[in-house]
């Protein structure tokens, strides 16, 4: 049942990255719902489920995108790598601490991308890139995740009761 | 205990880095089997992608077509019944007149080029924010390969850079990979139009002696084998002229509007 839900939820999120978040677009940029879950995931699931939940979102999302495969995998890998680590450090509830955590993981995300398009990828990109799109990308995507991590968040409390067992060892 | 951890916190870091770097280097070497991936998550995504489509289209026809009839409708329920089925039998009819029309368009210019064209449905965009990429509902069941233009009848919009059984993924012109050579209509001066992953193209080593003014057509010049010659590429909207320096800077609007495709046309080989 949990990997079930969480296929379903996968295949929402990815269906909806790829067709309709483009009608939210603001100044050319939409948000990353499967960043989102990715720190979704390194923060309320164990560290192996949250790294491995990075991993496998990442490469899916290379899979459905016209880069070079690898690289949304080491962006997330890495990206649920540092936060499963830091969570333990930090008090990681309410709107602000997660604002944060998703303005660092969109900063990184955009830069992973930037230096590939520059090195593996061959290809051009502008300052503007660094000015202009990379902070509105790193804004929208906090202010859009706390409201991901509530639906999450009672996605996951719902489903606890029909499945008395952990889920991927969710610390919660 | 704190040194295991750590020597645990760098193998992971090494097996996500070696992992990912396996990946790029497997990708640029076209390895099929790293190919495989994408197809397998096309082939999944795709009817769900095709669902989304289809159901904000007609979202997008209702509100166009019926929102501001509510409060009239609101006066008399059988009218407003009548009123709902004729609207949406009207918007049903809109929408396969508006895709005849376009259809039309994009088959009359096959005439015009010896190439044979497959027509594909726009079902889904890039699953990350930065490439600019579209994914189509024709694969290589319906003939297409890799490096095949794709237009509309607007002008060029990109190429194939993988295609999959039942749907292919398209470079829009626009993406920071993309390089497309080209021509200006009036003077001929020639340049290579890029993208820089914005709405607009960049076009570079234009020599600073040649006459470019804003608004100038520029059309693909077919070297390169992917585009045909003639094909409408954009138009200029800006020029920057360096005292010094060899090259003019040109900035295009492409001719098609990219963020909203929904027929294009592929040019088969």
């Amino acid at each position: 049942m949990y990997y079930f839900s969480q296929a379903l939820i996968a295949i929402f999120l990815f269906s909806a990255q790829t067709t309709w978040l483009e009608l939210f677009s603001f100044g050319g940029v939409t948000p990353d719902l499967i960043l989102v879950w990715v720190v979704y995931c390194a923060v309320r699931c164990s560290r192996a489920g949250g790294i491995g939940a990075g991993i496998v979102l990442g490469l899916v999302q290379d899979g459905l995108s016209g880069g070079v495969l690898g690289v949304n995998t080491l962006s997330k890998g890495l990206i649920a790598y540092f936060f499963s680590t830091l969570k333990d450090k930090f008090y990681v509830e309410g709107v602000i601490p997660i604002g944060i955590f998703l303005i660092l993981s969109s900063i990184f995300d955009g830069l992973v991308f930037y230096f590939s398009i520059g090195t593996i990828l061959k290809g051009e990109v502008t300052s503007r890139f660094l000015y202009q799109l990379l902070p509105v990308y790193s804004i929208y995507n906090a202010l859009i995740g706390p409201f991901m991590f509530v639906v999450l968040d009672k996605i996951g409390a719902w489903l606890q009761p029909k499945t008395p067992n952990s889920y991927m060892g969710m610390t919660r | 205990m704190p040194r295991k951890g750590n020597k645990r916190n760098i193998v992971l870091v090494l097996a996500i880095l070696l992992f990912s770097l396996a990946l790029m280097t497997l990708n640029v070497k076209q390895e099929k089997g790293v190919r495989f991936l994408d197809s397998i998550a096309g082939v999944i995504l795709s009817p769900f992608q095709n669902f989304f489509t289809q159901t904000i289209q007609s979202v997008s026809n209702s509100i166009n077509h019926y929102f501001f009839l509510v409060d009239v409708a609101r006066q008399n329920d059988q009218l407003k019944l009548e009123v709902q089925r004729l609207i949406s039998e009207k918007n049903q009819l809109i929408e396969r007149l508006a895709s005849q029309k376009r259809l039309a368009k994009l088959m009359a210019h096959e005439d015009d080029w010896e190439k044979r064209a497959v027509v594909a449905s726009v079902i889904g965009r890039d699953a990350t924010q930065w490439s600019k990429v579209v994914v189509i509902n024709k694969g290589t069941q319906n003939g297409i390969k890799d490096h095949l233009a794709v237009i509309t009848d607007a002008g060029v919009i990109g190429q194939v850079i993988h295609a999959g059984i039942n749907t292919s993924k398209v470079l829009l012109i626009v993406d920071g990979r993309s390089a497309v050579d080209a021509l200006f209509q009036g003077s001929r001066a020639s340049g290579v139009v890029v993208g820089v992953g914005e709405d607009e193209c960049l076009m570079k080593f234009v020599p600073n002696t040649a006459d470019v003014e804003v608004g100038d057509p520029v059309l693909s010049s077919g070297l390169g084998g992917i585009f045909p010659k003639g094909l409408i590429i954009g138009k200029v909207s800006q020029v920057f002229r360096k005292k010094q320096g060899l090259f003019q800077e040109i900035i295009l609007i492409p001719s098609s509007d990219l963020s909203r495709l929904e027929e294009v046309l592929v040019l088969l080989p």
